[in-house]
């Protein structure tokens, strides 16, 4: 391998190391698309020159930045284009694991979709548990008011008393489903005014 | 303000202009025929005063993909190495014209807006 192949190389590897949160096969070929450019700008003539490749370098500018860009725009543009909970789930595992802001995203998107699943586990299980599935509202030692929702496992709580009775059925599957559409659009709004918020790198 | 940060913002509203204009200016360099980064890269540099960074272009691509509006496809060339190759899709067709009718509207507000400033040089 030659010295200008070598440097392109090298380049290409710390590009590689700093693209976390993609798909091996997203990085694969986004390393193969940056050296088929490098290797064509730096050699007009042929050879790669020693200036050739410099001046190729030097023209996508510092790895980590050109990384950075890669990584908020493929993980963002894929939690963006993600419409079903499981996949943007999945999405923001990824922006998660790059950015603060998306492990917050993340943990406030996941926290709804739990309560939401709960909600519709109550009203699904209600008609198999009728005496102890349901949102109860529990007093606890020092008298003050505690919510907690009760699956149908377990005996009746016996100091507190139940909401709703079999009215949890129809507004457990309403207000489980209504946060699951919310959470979903909340972090979907959340990406867009990131998007267009977040610091621009780099030179144009 | 500093004199510094006022430069800064400056030269930040400069860069955000750039790369507003730059998705529309990919998808109108590949209105005729598919093309290649680097020719992408040649054709809005001859074809404009938009001088981009090199680096800036190729996670764009990678950006228009994934939402679709464009596709992509590896190509063997003369030169010895593949070469990737750009093309729009339906949507990347609709969506530069809709880029390009609001970027029409928007130039020509702007223009009545800066008149009084026309034919004065700094």
């Amino acid at each position: 391998m030659s010295m200008q192949q070598q440097r392109i190389e090298e380049y290409l590897r710390q590009v590689r190391s700093r693209l976390r949160g993609l798909r091996e096969e997203e990085v694969v070929e986004i390393i193969a698309e940056l050296r088929s450019h490098i290797v064509e700008r730096a050699t007009p003539a042929g050879d790669s020159t020693v200036d050739g490749v410099s001046a190729a370098l030097g023209a996508l500018g510092d790895p980590e930045d050109l990384a950075r860009e890669y990584v908020k725009d493929e993980v963002l543009a894929r939690v963006e284009t993600s419409r079903s909970p499981l996949r943007l789930l999945d999405s923001l595992f990824g922006w998660a694991t790059v950015s603060a802001a998306g492990f917050l995203v993340l943990m406030v998107t996941l926290s709804g979709y739990l309560l939401g699943a709960v909600f519709v586990l109550v009203a699904l299980l209600k008609p198999f548990h009728p005496a102890t599935a349901g949102l109860w509202v529990l007093r606890d030692s020092a008298a003050d008011l505690e919510l907690s929702v009760r699956l149908g496992f377990g005996t009746a709580p016996s100091s507190g008393h139940e909401l709703f009775g079999w009215w949890i059925v129809p507004l457990g599957l309403l207000v489980g489903c209504g946060l699951i559409v919310l959470m979903t659009r909340l972090a979907l709004w959340c990406v867009s005014i990131y998007r267009r918020a977040r610091p621009l790198r780099g030179r144009l | 303000m500093e004199e510094g940060d006022k430069q800064s913002l400056g030269d930040k509203w400069e860069v955000q202009l750039r790369k507003g204009c730059l998705e529309l200016a990919i998808l109108a360099a590949l209105w005729e025929r598919r093309l290649y980064g680097l020719e992408i890269l040649r054709l809005i540099e001859s074809d404009s005063e938009l001088i981009i960074s090199e680096g800036t272009i190729y996670p764009l691509l990678a950006r228009l993909k994934a939402i679709g509006f464009v596709e992509s496809e590896w190509v063997e060339s003369n030169s010895g190495h593949p070469r990737k190759y750009y093309a729009l899709t339906a949507a990347g067709r609709h969506r530069a014209l809709e880029m390009a009718a609001m970027w029409e509207r928007f130039s020509s507000s702007m223009g009545r807006v800066l008149a009084p400033l026309k034919g004065i040089q700094q």
